[in-house]
Formats: structure tokens, sequence, C-alpha cells
């Protein structure tokens, strides 16, 4: 083993961060609506402009072709800077509909979008759950009817964040009615502008309405749209997760020890109710450093991922288990915070730069619940890493 | 940068586990009075050179890496191994004089490892020590139990016997610095992880055979779930201990404040796992002849060795890691 970065990686860090220094806005993010996008896509223009967007893209579509451990470091300048946050409109087609289309899209395809994903011209959304098929998606009901040179959609998908951004969303649906599970569906490319699609907004307990959910009524979708086969979508699906190599919530491991400096750095100077300074209370300040030592190892942990696929070529099964500790160390340093900050923490108005902290604690039901349950998560450990009896 | 033990790493470790399953089986544990090292046991490591393991060429040791020695006490700490293991590598690290070292280091002599109690001194490991090494942050110090009167105590883990003795004890050796304190964090987070994943394998195993209601324990989430949060302390811990061991290694100027992260995080899995361990196996968790109690116990005592709580996190509060 060892902790030794590479002259061309010191190089890097020293480059991102000099960049970073200058060019980071300075602008707080606008909290809702078109604007919010706007934000996001001129932030990834800017990017693109200087040459820093697609760190995880080869470099043959437009990328940078970094490796894990570069990324990892690019990672941690953005939250060294203070960057926009990744997981913004612009992350379904950075992080998954751009690295899908890489492994399994036609030349057309991959020539007509992915410049447009780099320089942030157009967003992606994401259908893929459905009202009656979340955790269990192989269940999803959506049904798509080959017509002519087009396939037919009808039916619903809920859960899609910035639908009413996206250009263009990752459609999974089912094709073959007489298919079961995972077999039988298909993986397209839908305009957001099409007829028969309806956006309706879900108001979150944030107060945002970045979720919505999509109505697909007699859809027309072209055929040449289809990514991967027709009634073959669940391995293009599974192609965008290899590809992620388990890197898809990755600046939020590597900025939480930042976010924990900063919580320490509040202790010093908020005062609690009594007159206490909040890190002079022992609840408060164990708390927090045992969440530093959290963040410590999941950057070792991450750390030890990323060699290890760059030196495979294979991602591990440890994703689950990072999400495990990324979602619960994120919600426990929201609750020390919660704690020391006393009533100013009930102040919100539904603006994450007004009111991070608070944002970020009823956020954490969100990045628990997203992307893969905590409890499906669990059942991923128990079945892949431990090889325990499967439970269904 | 790679942060997942390899090649020659992976053989020293091996070595270790087949050696440590044989010589040290957790199956000593179940008698009725605790299960020191005794003589035979302490010769055996000594000429195996495992005491030595860490100690450079030039005074006759291995000069083998906090990596290895990090691995090695990992197996220590699967089989429940003896505080006196370590005790006897510290002392090795902690004196000058030649001839003493390779009467450390080759076992004829016995070392119980100190800690201080109030104003007492309580030692770990077998009754037959004739010395006892005591490290913190500043300095580590060889003491002679030669004259000293100690007072056996009843120890709650059968892997060590207890004893207090008065602080009023005479030096032999001491080294100044942090190093043997270091040394001692990085190998009690290493057997402390042993314990956490011995726990988390015993579990793992029963759950795929032990049947309720018709079905293996293994497919109720009731018993995944709390198995999956296992595998997940273990992890967290895991890697950061490979990270402060290769710190160590490397002398990197935050080895140290990785050191208190590791130790902190090894001390909460090795205690969460052993206890759930305990409480998934039901009622044949809590009888005398099954091993659950063992790791449970041996923690216990490990957890308050080379920084507990408010100590590790008193100093990880205002810490800061470099890139």
């Amino acid at each position: 083993m060892d902790l030794q970065y590479s002259e061309a990686d010191r190089d890097f860090r020293a480059k991102a961060r000099k960049w970073l220094a200058t060019n980071v806005p300075t602008k707080a993010r606008p909290a809702n609506g078109h604007t919010s996008a706007q934000f996001d896509r001129d932030w990834q223009r800017k990017l693109y402009d200087h040459g820093w967007a697609g760190v995880a893209w080869p470099k043959e579509f437009g990328g940078l072709g970094l490796s894990g451990l570069q990324q990892v470091i690019w990672y941690e300048e953005l939250a060294r800077a203070r960057a926009p946050h990744y997981i913004n409109t612009t992350y379904v087609a950075l992080m998954h509909a751009g690295p899908t289309l890489i492994a399994r899209g036609t030349e057309q395809q991959k020539a007509f979008h992915l410049p447009k994903i780099l320089s942030g011209e157009s967003l992606w959304c994401q259908g893929f759950s459905e009202p009656n098929a979340g955790s269990d998606l192989a269940s999803l009901k959506t049904r798509g009817v080959v017509d002519g040179d087009c396939i037919v959609v009808t039916g619903a998908k809920m859960w899609t964040t910035d639908a009413q951004h996206g250009d263009y969303q990752e459609l999974l649906i089912r094709t073959d009615p007489e298919s079961q599970r995972h077999k039988g569906l298909t993986w397209l490319i839908c305009d957001m502008k099409l007829p028969g699609m309806d956006i309706k907004p879900i108001r979150t307990m944030m107060g945002d309405e970045h979720i919505n959910t999509v109505f697909y009524d007699e859809v027309r979708v072209p055929i040449s749209n289809v990514v991967g086969e027709i009634n073959g979508g669940w391995s293009t699906a599974m192609a965008t997760l290899s590809f992620e190599r388990g890197l898809g919530f990755i600046g939020d491991q590597l900025e939480l020890y930042e976010r924990v400096g900063r919580a320490v750095d509040m202790a010093s100077k908020v005062r609690l109710e009594d007159g206490t300074l909040a890190i002079d209370d022992a609840g408060i300040w164990q708390k927090l450093a045992s969440l530093k030592a959290d963040a410590m190892a999941i950057r070792a942990m991450t750390l030890a991922d990323i060699a290890e696929t760059d030196r495979t070529g294979q991602p591990g099964p440890k994703g689950s288990m990072m999400k495990l500790l990324v979602t619960g160390t994120h919600k426990a340093l929201s609750e020390v915070v919660g704690d020391m900050m006393g009533w100013d923490f009930l102040e919100f108005n539904g603006d994450r730069s007004a009111h991070p902290w608070t944002y970020d604690y009823l956020w954490s039901w969100v990045f628990s619940i997203s992307g893969g349950t905590n409890e499906i998560q669990r059942e991923n450990i128990a079945d892949r890493v431990l090889g325990l009896p499967r439970a269904r | 940068m790679y942060l997942v033990p390899d090649g020659d790493e992976l053989e020293i470790a091996n070595a270790a586990a087949e050696f440590l399953a044989d010589a040290m089986t957790i199956d000593r544990l179940h008698g009725p009075s605790p299960a020191d090292m005794g003589d035979d046991l302490r010769q055996q490591l000594g000429d195996m050179g495992w005491y030595a393991l860490a100690l450079p060429e030039e005074v006759g040791g291995s000069g083998l890496s906090a990596i290895e020695f990090a691995l090695f006490f990992r197996e220590v700490g699967r089989q429940c191994g003896p505080v006196d293991v370590l005790a006897q590598c510290l002392a090795a690290m902690t004196v000058t004089d030649a001839p003493l070292r390779s009467e450390i280091t080759s076992g004829a002599v016995g070392i119980a490892l100190a800690v201080t109690d109030s104003a007492a001194v309580r030692l770990f490991g077998s009754g037959d020590a004739k010395y006892a090494i005591w490290a913190n942050c500043d300095a580590a110090e060889l003491i002679s139990l030669g004259d000293a009167s100690t007072e056996s105590r009843p120890s709650l883990d059968p892997s060590n016997s207890m004893r207090v003795t008065g602080a009023s004890t005479s030096s032999i050796a001491s080294r100044s610095g942090d190093f043997v304190w270091r040394m001692g964090q990085l190998a009690t987070a290493a057997q402390l992880v042993g314990l956490a994943e011995a726990a988390l394998d015993q579990i793992v195993e029963y759950a795929k055979v032990r049947e309720t209601f018709g079905k293996k324990i293994g497919s109720w989430q009731a018993v995944r779930h709390p198995c999956a949060d296992m595998a997940v302390r273990l992890e967290a811990a895991r890697s950061q201990l490979w990270f402060a061991a290769t710190a160590m290694k490397e002398s990197r100027r935050d080895a140290g404040v990785h050191l208190d992260a590791a130790k902190h995080l090894a001390n909460l899995a090795a205690a969460a796992n052993t206890d759930t361990n305990i409480q998934l196996h039901g009622g044949i968790g809590v009888t005398d002849e099954h091993h659950a109690h063992l790791y449970m116990k041996h923690a216990l005592v490990l957890i308050k060795m080379f920084g507990a709580r408010r100590d590790l996190l008193g100093r990880l509060l205002h810490a800061s890691v470099d890139d």
C-alpha cells in the first residue's frame, strides 16, 4: 500500500486549485425556477470553455479521461473552493445519460448529444421510477408499442428530478407486454418537448418543486432514439452503472470532511441558549470529532476503491456500503449543527443558499431514499458482500 | 496511491493467520482461568520472529513496516490474542540495550502491558512477566516488576490476567517521543478490526445454516440488515486502518491524526459488531461455550487501551489532515 501521488496528480491538483480560486461563481445559485437551471448551464459552460468539463468521460468523447484518483482530486478541490454543488440540473446528463450513450449509444446519438451535454446546452432528466415501481424498479409498467418508425409511449414516471428543465429524458419502458421483470424493457432518449407529455411538479418538504410526475399519453418517440436493443433496456441501464464505477456520490463523499470542518468553525463561534460556547458542550464537540473520523474513513474508502478500480478496471461491490456511510454521516452532521444553531435552525424559506444547514437536514431523507433506499442498499450488501441466503 | 493490502503484505498476513490459528486457537479461552501466554507460547512467537517484525534490521529485526505490523495484529485480534504479544513488540522498540532487546524478541522474558489507573498501575498479561511496558504520547518506559508487589484482580476477559501495582516501580529503559504509543495505537486498532471481522464472519456463517420459521435466519431482514450494518462499520474502520498504517510507514506529518481516527473507528466497530453478533445468535450467544462473548470481552479491554473515546475525540476535534 502507498499514499503517494504522482507528479502528474500533484500538478493536476495545483492547476485545478488555481483555476477554481478565481473562477468559482461568487453569486449564490437561485433557489428555484429557470434561473437556477440557467445558473447551472452557465457554470457548466464555463467549465467546458476552460477545459474542465467531463472529468470522467474518455478523451475521445470530449472529456478529460481522468484516472479515478484525479477525479478524487477534482472533487476535493471543488469542495475546497466551495464551487457550485455537482448535484444540480446538469447531474443526470453528465453522470448518467452521457456515460450510457458512450457505452451503448449509436454513432449518431453520440455525435448529436455528447457535445451538447458537456457544454451545458442540453439538460437531462431520468424516467425510471414509477408510481408503483420504485425500489422494485423491474416491475415498471409504462408501455411502449412499436408503430412504424416510432415507439408509442403511454404511462407515468415519478420522482423525475428537474423534468421541467430537462431537454431530454432517459426513459425506461416495457416494450414487450408479455415480459416479466428485467426482460422486455427498452431504454429510450425522449425529447421533453414531444406532444402528449404532461409534467406535474411534486412539492417536497424542502418547499421546492424539483421533483415531478411525468405522464405520457401516446407519445411518439422515434425508434432511432433506442439506446441498445429493443427489449434489451435493462442491460443498457446496467452499463451506465458500471461506467459510473460507483462514483455517483463522489462529491458528497469528499466534501464531508470540509463540511465537518465548517461545522467545527461554527461551533467555536456559536453560543447555546444558556451562553455556553457550542464547542464547550461535550455532546456537541464529541459528535463533531466523531464525524470528522467518519469523514476521514469515507475518504480512505473512496481512495481504496478508486485505486483498486484504476488497477483492475472493475468497480468493487462497495458502492452500497458507501451510500449507507455517506447518507448516515450527512444526516448526523445536519443533526448536530441543528442542535448547536438552536432556534436559528428553524428559520427556513426553501433557499438552499440562504439556509444551507436546514436545507441539508431536510435533504438527508432525499439522499437516503433516492438512488436506492438505504434498505435496498442493506439488501445489496447482504446478497453481494456477505452472501446471505436471499430474502426474495 | 494504493490502499488495499497486496503482494508481500498479504503473504505476511496469510503466514500470521496460519500460524496463529494453530498456536493461539480461540478454544484455549474456554478453560477455568485466564489463558495467559506462558513461556511456551511466548517463546514460540519469539522463535518465529513476530516480536521483531517491525524492528529495523540493524538491531536484529525483520525491518518490515507499519503495514505488516498492522496486518499481523489484525490476525492476533481475530484469535483474541493476549496483549502480551503487543507488549513484547513495544518493549523491543523501547530498549536500546542489545542483550535485553534480544531477550525480549526471543520471548525469553515476559512483558506485561501497563496502563495508568488513577494513582496505581494496572497490568495486563501473564503473571510471570518480569517487565512491563507503559507508553503515552510523549514517551514509553520499560519498568521492572521484580520487586514490585502486585495484587491479582479477577479478569472479565479470559485472554489476559489482570493485576494492580503501586505507581512507584523502577524504570529500566525509556524512549521519548510518540513512536511507541503510535505503534501501540496501530496494533490495538488492528486487533479491534480483527475482532469486528471475526464477529461478522461468525454471525454470517450461522445465519446461513440456522433456521427459524422454516427459513434460514439469514434470509430474514431483521438479521440481514444488522449484518449489513456490521459490514459497513467494519469497512469504514478497516479502510481508515490501512490509511493510518500507510501514513505511519511513510512518516506522513498527519499520521497521528489518521491513527486517532483509526482507533476511534475500530473502537466503535468492535464494540458494535461483537454486541450484534451475540444478539443475533439468540440464546446460544450468551452461553459460555460459545466464542461470541470472548470477542466482546476482549474488545472491551482493547477499546480502553491506546486511546479511549474522549482522549481520541479531544485530539481529533481540531486536527486536520493533508491532501
